[in-house]
Formats: C-alpha cells, sequence, structure tokens
C-alpha cells in the first residue's frame, strides 16, 4: 500500500518538475509572483484602484469640477449612507434630508439641521452628469495639433438621489464632491504616471541603447552626460522647468508639460541599467552568432537583445511608476505642477496644509490615503515582480 | 603614495568636469525662461510708476552684458563662480545672492548631511540586525516601516506631526528659530535654540532616506551573510556581533559608502516641500520662492549649482575613502 502511495507520490512529482523545466519564463514568474501573498494582495488592491480610476466619471455621482459643485453643502463631512436607524430597517440605503433656514430663530445665519424622519434613497444607475469616454480634447500652442474629438458619451452613473447631495468624503470649500475629485484624481495621476514613465522609458531605451552596444567613446561620453544629470537633485530641477510655464496655458497642456518634464528626467537611472545589461550580454555567443550570420547591428538589439531583458525592464518601469507619482504629487502639493481645475492627488493634497482644514474638516485628508495605498500598492507589486523575475530569489532565501 | 595621489587628482578633474556639465545645464535652464534679467526688472519698475521703453530695456541688456553671446556668457558665470565663487546679483531682488545665501544655504547643507548620519545611524545597526535575525515579527514590521517610508512623502509626515503638535502642545513647531534669536548674530545660545527646533526637519529629511538606507543595507547584508568566508570565521570560534562586526558588515559597507551621494541627492529632493510646509528660512524655501512667486533665475540657479555640487563634492569623498577602505578598490587603482 505504502508502495503504491509513494509511487504516485513520485508520479506526481515528476509531472511537478516536467511541468517546471517545461514552463515559459512568463509562466514561471507569473507562479513565483502567485506564492507572494502581499504583493498578491496589493495586485488586487492596484487593479481596484485602476479600475476605480478608468471608470471614473461612471462612478462619481458629481462631476469633479467647479459645474458639479453643491451650493448648499460647502465644507461638508462625509455622508455615509445608512441601512437602519431608530425608524427601521431598509433594504436600500438611505440618507437623511438637510434642511437648511435663516431667519431670525438662527440669528440669520445659515443653519443645517438634518431631518432624521424624511429619508432619502439612494438609487442605482441614474442620470447625471453628461460624461465622454474617449474624450480627446487637446489644446497646445498653435492650431496644428488641436484635437477636439468626443465618442461613448452618456450620462449613466453608478449611484446617485434623487433631491439633495451624496457626498461620501464630505464637499470642500466651494462645494465639489470630494468622492469624484478622487477618482478622477487616481485617474489623472495614473496618466501622468504612464506618460512619464513612457517617456523616460524611450529614451533610456535608446541612450542606454546606443551607449550599451557601441561602447568606447560614445559610451564613456554618454556615461559622462548620465552622470552628471543623475548627480542633480531632480525635484529642484522640475520646480525650475516647471516654472517655465506661463499661467496663461490651459490645463490640458500644462498636464502634458508636466508629464513630459518627469520623463525627460527620470531616464538616467533606467538608462544606466541598460546600458550595463547590454555591455555584459554583448559578448555572448549568440550575439556573436548573429553577427556572423550577417545581421545587422538594429536586427541585434530588436530581435536578440531586448528580448533577453523584457522582463527586467518591464519591472524597472513597475518600480519607476510610484515615484513618477510622487513627483507629480509633491510638485502639484507646492503648486508648481497641476492646478486646481485638474484633479490630481498633489493638487488635492494642496488644500490639506491649511491649518483651518487640519484642525476642522479632517475629510479633506481621505485622498491623501488613496495616495499612500496606491504607492504602497505599486511598491509592492513591484518588488514581488522584481522578485518573481529574478531566477535567483529562490535559491538566495 | 604616487598612485594614490594620481588616483586622487583623476577623480577630482571628473568631479570637475561633472560639475561643469551640471553649469551648463543650469545656465542653459536659466537662460530658457521666458524674458531676461533687463526685461524683468524693467517690468518690476514699471509697476512701481516709472515709465520704461525699448530703448530702456536694451541699455539695461548692455549694462548686464546680456547682448553678448550665450557661450561668452556661460564662460564668464562659470568663471566667476569656480574662480572667485561669485554668483553675481539677484534678478528681481537685486542683491548679491552670495550675501543672501550663504547662512541659510550652510543651515540647509547642515539639516541635510544630518539628516543623513541619523539616517544611516538608524539604518545600518537596524539593518544589520534583521538581515541576521530569524524572528518574523521584527522582519514583517521593519518591512512595513520601509514601505510606508516610500509610501508616505515626507510633506505628510511634517503635516500629521504639526497637526498633532498644534493639537498637544499648542506649538505648530515651525521656523529654524524662536523669535528672539532670528536677527541675532550667532552665539552659543542661538546654536541650542537652533539645535531644538531642528530637530524636526532633521527626523523628517530623515524619514524616507531611513527607509531607503535600511532596505539597502539589509539586502548588502544578506547577501553576505552566506558567504564562505562568514562561515569559515564561525567555525573558528568567533560568533555574534563580533563575528557580524568584523566580516559580513565591513564587506557591506563598501556599496553603502558607495551610495552616499545619491541619498543626499534624495534628501535634497525633500528639501524644498519640507521648507514650505514648515516654513523654515533657508536654501530650500528661498528655492522655492525664486521659482514659484518671483521667477529668479539667477538665484535658482545658483541653488540648484551649488546643490549639486555639495553632491558631487560628497561622491568625491566617498571615492577615496572607499579607496582608503577596500583593499581590493585600492590595489585595483594602484597595483596595476
Amino acid at each position: 500500500m505504502s508502495l503504491l502511495n509513494r509511487k504516485s507520490t513520485s508520479e506526481k512529482s515528476r509531472k511537478l518538475k516536467e511541468a517546471y523545466f517545461t514552463a515559459s519564463q512568463g509562466q514561471l514568474i507569473r507562479a513565483r509572483f502567485r506564492q507572494n501573498r502581499a504583493a498578491m494582495v496589493a495586485a488586487v488592491a492596484l487593479t481596484i484602484m485602476v479600475l476605480m480610476g478608468f471608470f471614473a466619471p461612471f462612478l462619481s455621482p458629481y462631476a469633479p469640477n467647479i459645474s458639479g459643485r453643491d451650493k448648499s453643502y460647502e465644507n461638508g463631512p462625509p455622508q455615509i449612507p445608512k441601512f437602519w436607524d431608530e425608524n427601521g430597517f431598509s433594504a436600500r440605503p438611505f440618507l437623511y434630508t438637510l434642511e437648511r433656514e435663516r431667519s431670525i430663530q438662527t440669528n440669520f445665519r445659515w443653519v443645517t439641521t438634518e431631518n432624521r424622519d424624511k429619508r432619502r434613497y439612494v438609487e442605482f444607475f441614474v442620470r447625471g452628469w453628461k460624461y465622454s469616454y474617449i474624450d480627446i480634447e487637446w489644446n497646445l500652442p498653435g492650431t496644428l495639433f488641436d484635437v477636439d474629438f468626443q465618442a461613448l458619451t452618456t450620462d449613466l452613473h453608478l449611484f446617485g438621489v434623487d433631491e439633495g447631495g451624496i457626498h461620501l468624503f464630505g464637499t470642500d470649500a466651494s462645494g465639489k464632491d470630494i468622492y469624484s475629485r478622487t477618482l478622477h484624481a487616481i485617474n489623472t495621476s495614473l496618466a501622468v504616471g504612464t506618460l512619464g514613465v513612457l517617456i523616460s522609458f524611450v529614451l533610456a531605451l535608446f541612450i542606454g541603447g546606443v551607449a550599451g552596444y557601441f561602447g568606447g567613446w560614445i559610451d564613456s561620453v554618454l556615461q559622462m552626460i548620465t552622470d552628471a544629470i543623475r548627480t542633480v537633485p531632480p525635484i529642484p530641477l522640475f520646480m525650475a522647468l516647471a516654472a517655465f510655464m506661463p499661467d496663461a496655458w490651459s490645463a490640458e497642456t500644462r498636464f502634458f508639460f508636466i508629464a513630459s518634464i518627469l520623463g525627460l528626467i527620470g531616464w538616467p537611472t533606467l538608462a544606466r541599467r541598460i546600458r550595463t545589461h547590454l555591455l555584459t550580454e554583448r559578448s555572448q555567443e549568440y550575439v556573436l552568432a548573429a553577427e556572423l550570420c550577417g545581421a545587422s547591428s538594429g536586427h541585434v538589439i530588436r530581435r536578440h537583445l531586448l528580448p533577453s531583458f523584457t522582463s527586467y525592464i518591464i519591472v524597472d518601469l513597475m518600480i519607476t511608476f510610484p515615484y513618477v507619482v510622487r513627483s507629480e504629487t509633491a510638485l502639484s502639493f507646492i503648486g508648481l505642477g497641476l492646478t486646481d481645475p485638474v484633479n490630481s492627488l498633489g493638487s488635492l493634497m494642496q488644500s490639506v496644509s491649511k491649518a483651518d482644514v487640519i484642525l476642522n474638516y479632517q475629510w479633506y485628508f481621505i485622498p491623501v490615503l488613496f495616495f499612500i495605498a496606491f504607492v504602497l500598492a505599486f511598491v509592492f507589486v513591484g518588488d514581488g515582480l522584481r522578485d518573481a523575475a529574478d531566477p535567483y530569489s529562490h535559491s538566495k532565501r | 603614495m604616487f598612485k594614490f595621489l594620481q588616483f586622487t587628482l583623476t577623480r577630482a578633474v571628473l568631479s570637475l568636469f561633472t560639475l561643469l556639465t551640471v553649469s551648463l545645464i543650469v545656465f542653459s535652464l536659466m537662460e530658457m525662461v521666458p524674458g531676461n534679467c533687463a526685461e524683468r526688472y524693467l517690468a518690476f519698475k514699471n509697476t512701481q510708476g516709472s515709465q520704461i521703453s525699448i530703448d530702456d530695456i536694451q541699455a539695461e541688456e548692455r549694462r548686464l552684458g546680456l547682448d553678448k553671446p550665450f557661450l561668452q556668457r556661460w564662460t564668464g558665470w562659470v568663471a566667476n563662480v569656480f574662480v572667485r565663487g561669485d554668483f553675481g546679483d539677484s534678478c528681481i531682488l537685486r542683491l548679491d545672492i552670495n550675501q543672501l545665501l550663504s547662512d541659510k544655504f550652510w543651515i540647509s547643507l547642515g539639516i541635510c548631511l544630518a539628516a543623513l548620519v541619523v539616517a544611516y545611524a538608524i539604518a545600518i545597526p537596524v539593518g544589520i540586525y534583521s538581515a541576521t535575525t530569524r524572528s518574523a515579527v521584527a522582519n514583517n514590521s521593519l518591512r512595513l516601516v520601509s514601505y510606508l517610508g516610500l509610501a508616505l512623502p515626507n510633506f505628510l509626515l511634517a503635516l500629521i506631526i504639526m497637526l498633532i503638535s498644534t493639537v498637544l502642545f499648542g506649538d505648530s513647531l515651525t521656523g529654524l528659530f524662536s523669535a528672539q534669536y532670528r536677527d541675532a548674530p550667532w552665539s552659543f545660545d542661538k546654536l541650542l535654540d537652533f539645535l531644538s527646533r531642528a530637530w524636526l526637519p532633521i527626523f523628517i529629511l530623515g524619514w524616507s532616506a531611513t527607509a531607503f538606507a535600511l532596505q539597502t543595507v539589509r539586502a548588502l547584508m544578506l547577501d553576505e551573510v552566506g558567504k564562505l568566508y562568514v562561515t569559515a570565521a564561525s567555525a573558528r570560534g568567533i560568533s555574534g556581533s563580533r563575528l557580524l562586526w568584523r566580516y559580513p558588515a565591513r564587506h557591506a559597507m563598501g556599496p553603502v559608502i558607495n551610495s552616499l551621494g545619491f541619498d543626499l541627492n534624495r534628501i535634497f529632493n525633500e528639501l524644498p516641500v519640507v521648507a514650505l510646509i514648515l516654513t523654515l528660512t533657508e536654501a530650500g524655501a528661498l528655492l522655492i520662492e525664486s521659482l514659484a512667486r518671483s521667477n529668479d533665475q539667477q538665484l535658482a540657479g545658483a541653488i540648484i549649482f551649488l546643490l549639486t555640487a555639495s553632491i558631487v563634492a560628497v561622491n568625491f569623498v566617498t571615492d577615496i575613502l572607499l579607496a582608503l577602505m577596500d583593499p581590493r578598490i585600492r590595489k585595483g587603482l594602484i597595483g596595476s
């Protein structure tokens, strides 16, 4: 009996071994990543946040700009829908009706009271403000590149209430819904990060690739320049560049400019890594073989060298991403980056530093929590991916 | 000995070259800002009520030497900076930049270096401990702290500390000097007052640097601890902290020293933002002031250049230190 058992387990382990040795690099990385519990949790959280950012208009009941403001609920605390109270249970979540009054009894000041007897029920899939899923409106300097294109316009929203407002995270000083703004801010931060990382990636690939492949004096000169740029502290440099922005620029142009700056300064670290990798890989036999077969240098780079470290590049991009987002946030925070009409996590945090807000309106801090969760999730996923992509990570432990 | 001198000299020349490149970058940046110094100054005068014309602007440009070609002005600027250490006049404030900056820059540099020292004073023992300990609780909590150091930006930490201290103690802990010492000349009492307030910016600036340093030290130690020479040493009967400090820690310190320059770079990054929140009056705040508010290229360029120069200086010193400390590197340089 035990003999049989042993046989079947050895059969099983043989199969496992076979699966291990025949698995592709991608499958191995995925399997290793799945074993990392912290990274998996972070990946789920990240996916949720990315989806939230992507479907921000659908999920938010109010427009994130001044047009969506609630004049009768400025600096209002968060309204959490309830399922029950002393008047009984309700399957559909509800809010209380707020009544505002200004009369001689209230000394002619606006006083808001909560009428607990009048319930306002939350409704799902309601019609609200209009938005488009494809909304490209570039107003770059010059008229040649102006694009104004909208498609998939709809006004469907996940939830809303009939009259009055529903503000899950409260409202800010002008009555804008902080929940809607946070969702849109995640969207903006993702877009800035993606654009910045892409620009720096292309630059790094080009410069690092040239330096690493050709070596010699080209490499030395490029390395000197890269090192010089690397020594300049980036945020002061960002600030110097961001100070160029004329105030007259539109929100979109500013967005574009900031993202490009972040990309233009972020490339040296990645470029250096690509160069080092190429330098070691260049002297391998398979490159020599390809060259002996008469392949051009472009072909060797594209078909042989790049695929040899795609996984490293992807991991590196994942790790760079939160730093780009952080830089944007810091820039916007001091007022040099994206400003008010654009909702970014940094511009939302700008108002947090006021003493008035710190002491009285603590719900302004909710976007901050999202920011921390966002960056943490990215760092965890990046670290998990790095460990998963490193074939020696297991033998090290 | 001669070889070592030669090495030092080569390093110094390389550092100088880096500084030159940086100065070119900084200077071109200053040039690219729309509008030059003369226009800006006269525009300012215009708001004060005096009428100005194109001729006035051109006369001012000639006076400031702005009509000369770019390269000539750059060489002039570089020569002034390198030979006489003179950054010229601020564009808007019409003040000598050296006078404006001297104290403030040294204070900033002092705070940043102190933050760096604090970061490593925490990171090295804790990192070594976490690399060698088997306790899961200690490891996980350390990991969480270092991840938080990455995710929680320094300005948020500053805000949170300020919030707590305002609510609990009624003192917002802002500024670098208390009222009676603000304009007083440097004295022992002023120094004490400064130290009693400087710990907060030092702590906040050191926060994420500590997190980074902790990760580096831990990773390096993990690499070294498993190596054969450590096993050999413990086979000879050396154990405990004596083993750790004498064998793997010494090897792990090389790359740590190497990365000091970049850690300083990271701390400088946070300087302006933290300065803004804590309303410090030093170079970081001046940088924001000159960039965000008055658009003063001359001053901003000088500050960025000085920050970079101190990083280059640290890099130079660490290179020499490495060669002195590590016989392998020394031999590689001098032996061949």
